[in-house]
């Protein structure tokens, strides 16, 4: 059998392929399944999950901008029991990793979630400590030293089975400081970034586009940022780094496996074609046959400074 | 999947009715679906990014067609592109209208929103109805494609608001028959809104295709939601999944 040149390793959890596509982006999985084979994926990182249901913000919650997109939904979602009741059983029947991305309002309700979601059949937690669109939890704790040790912290301790992977948010300073907040705080893998916090108004009308007024901004307008923290976060820490932001075709991967990325995330390209995943691993697979580079691992953090 | 463009013409200063050429499409899409659409050919452009939705607006042999007006970049983008090219855009998605057989029917359109009506007047003519069509627009140049209603509708009403075809008035204001078994419209909100207004009570089945801005129109962004009423209470619906054609009569037009 030929061998697998894009498997990857995060936490002692092997990947057929390090495509994974981002919370937030992909539903619960199911919705892409009448599109593509999501089973070709290397993983999914299911919509972000709180205790209870939440409803998410007012319309309008969407506006393009140049090369990019601004979201306020709002972590819309059906509640981590309502998942793991009507759609993990059918997610289960594809051949992928399943990371769930989960959220709550307090350091309780993080952990209440994180212990639920421990003890069924999934892959790996992803906390997200970073999103900017709603009033409590969220960026609240990704941009607050304090906060961000503590939620991770208590997660951890919390949790036996699952590996838990911390989403940072870009919205910050100095995202060294909070991987190794994170790193320090039990944390055993990173994925960067969230979206940037921006803002879009109607000239004609004065108003802002999005009824919560800012949103978070993805897409290829954000890759340079993404690429940049992911490169300070692989120098500061050990652990994994799950590279997210602006990723759109297999030269922007390999751009983020360089800079020390060692899987990647797929975000706003999923709206933008849900061929895009797919068309990205076989793109990748025919780009290392031709350097003839056995792993794509062998690419993690392999930058020339000088 | 791709497909190749047949025609791209300019109807007027801001209207263009464009053709493309897709056996795959054509074989699945109902009349009241819509799809997404990159308004341009290069897949190394990344600005805009995202795909537009479209309605059906007809359905020829191997063929569909869609109406637009020029609204921005993406819109610009797409009158510049010239026979032959090659576009990429989705299957057919969403619900469509429900098709009746042997009634009489009324479609409300205003300006764009004529667009997927042409394609269910046709099929709505192929099941023995009979059809009343109520257009409207702004002005004359508003008002396209008469040349194929003619060939679906029995009876057709056009009004604009400068007086410049038709009645001067607003479309809803030339309603005087309610006599339908079932209303289809597509439109601005304001003017959908007034049909469901006219015809509520005098009418049971009002059926109408909403509009809003999507990122993904597979049911994932949700950045799409309508509100609904479900018995005492309102809840959510994603335009492109569980639309974007509603019951009229259930729709929450503010909240």
């Amino acid at each position: 059998m030929a061998k697998n040149r894009l498997e990857v390793e995060i936490c002692g959890i092997k990947f057929k392929n390090p495509i994974i596509t981002a919370s937030g982006t992909f539903g619960y999985g199911i919705e892409y399944s009448r599109f593509i084979d999501i089973s070709k994926l290397g993983g999914i990182s299911v919509k972000g999950l709180s205790l209870n249901e939440v409803s998410g913000n007012m319309m309008p919650r969407i506006i393009e901008t140049p090369a990019g997109m601004l979201n306020a939904i709002g972590l819309q979602n059906i509640g981590v029991n309502r998942f793991i009741e009507e759609k993990l059983p059918i997610l289960k029947k594809y051949d992928t990793r399943i990371i769930v991305n989960f959220w709550g309002k307090t350091i309780e309700e993080y952990v209440e979630v994180a212990k639920i979601l421990d003890s069924v059949d999934i892959d790996m937690l992803e906390i997200n400590i970073s999103c900017p669109n709603i009033k409590e939890g969220g960026i609240a704790f990704g941009t607050d030293h304090k906060m961000t040790e503590k939620v991770v912290s208590s997660v951890k301790k919390n949790i036996k089975n699952k590996p838990l992977i911390v989403k940072l948010s870009p919205n910050v300073t100095d995202i060294k400081l909070f991987a190794k907040i994170c790193e320090d705080s039990g944390a055993d893998a990173i994925s960067a970034i969230n979206t940037l916090l921006g803002m879009s108004i109607d000239i004609e009308t004065k108003k802002p586009h999005l009824s919560n007024i800012t949103g978070g901004l993805s897409g290829p307008a954000i890759k340079p940022v993404a690429v940049r923290m992911v490169y300070e976060t692989y120098k500061t820490v050990k652990i994994p780094i799950i590279g997210i932001g602006g990723i759109i075709n297999y030269k922007d991967v390999i751009e983020f496996f360089i800079a020390g990325s060692t899987a990647v995330q797929i975000g706003t390209a999923n709206f933008v074609d849900p061929e895009i995943p797919i068309k990205i691993i076989n793109d990748l697979k025919t780009y290392l046959e031709n350097k003839n580079i056995d792993k794509i691992s062998s690419l993690t953090g392999s930058i020339k400074i000088n | 999947m791709t497909g190749k463009i047949v025609f791209n013409k300019k109807l007027s200063d801001k209207y263009y009715y464009m053709k493309i050429e897709s056996p795959e499409f054509v074989k699945n899409a109902k009349p009241g679906q819509f799809f997404m659409l990159k308004t341009q050919s290069f897949d190394y452009l990344v600005d805009p990014l995202l795909r537009r939705p479209f309605g059906v607006c007809d359905i020829e042999e191997d063929c569909f067609t869609i109406l637009y007006t020029l609204v921005g970049k993406g819109t610009y983008l797409l009158s510049n592109l010239q026979t032959s090219t090659e576009i990429s855009f989705s299957n057919p998605l969403g619900n469509g209208f429900s098709i009746v057989k042997n009634k009489n029917v009324a479609l409300v359109g205003g300006g764009v929103g004529i667009a997927p009506l042409l394609y269910l007047s046709k099929a709505l003519k192929d099941n023995n109805n009979s059809i009343t069509l109520y257009y409207g627009g702004k002005s004359i140049g508003d008002i396209h494609l008469l040349e194929y209603f003619e060939n679906t509708c029995d009876y057709i009403k056009i009004s604009t608001e400068d007086g410049s075809l038709g009645e001067k008035a607003l479309i809803t204001d030339i309603i005087t028959n309610f006599d339908y078994d079932i209303v289809y419209t597509c439109g601005p909100k304001p003017m959908m809104k007034n049909v469901v207004s006219v015809f509520q009570d005098k009418v049971e089945n009002i059926e109408v295709s909403l509009d809003e801005r999507m990122a993904c129109g597979l049911g994932a962004c949700l950045g799409c939601i309508i509100y609904v009423k479900e018995g005492d209470n309102i809840v959510q619906k994603r335009c492109c999944v569980e639309g974007p054609v509603f019951d009229g009569n259930k729709v929450v037009w503010e909240l």
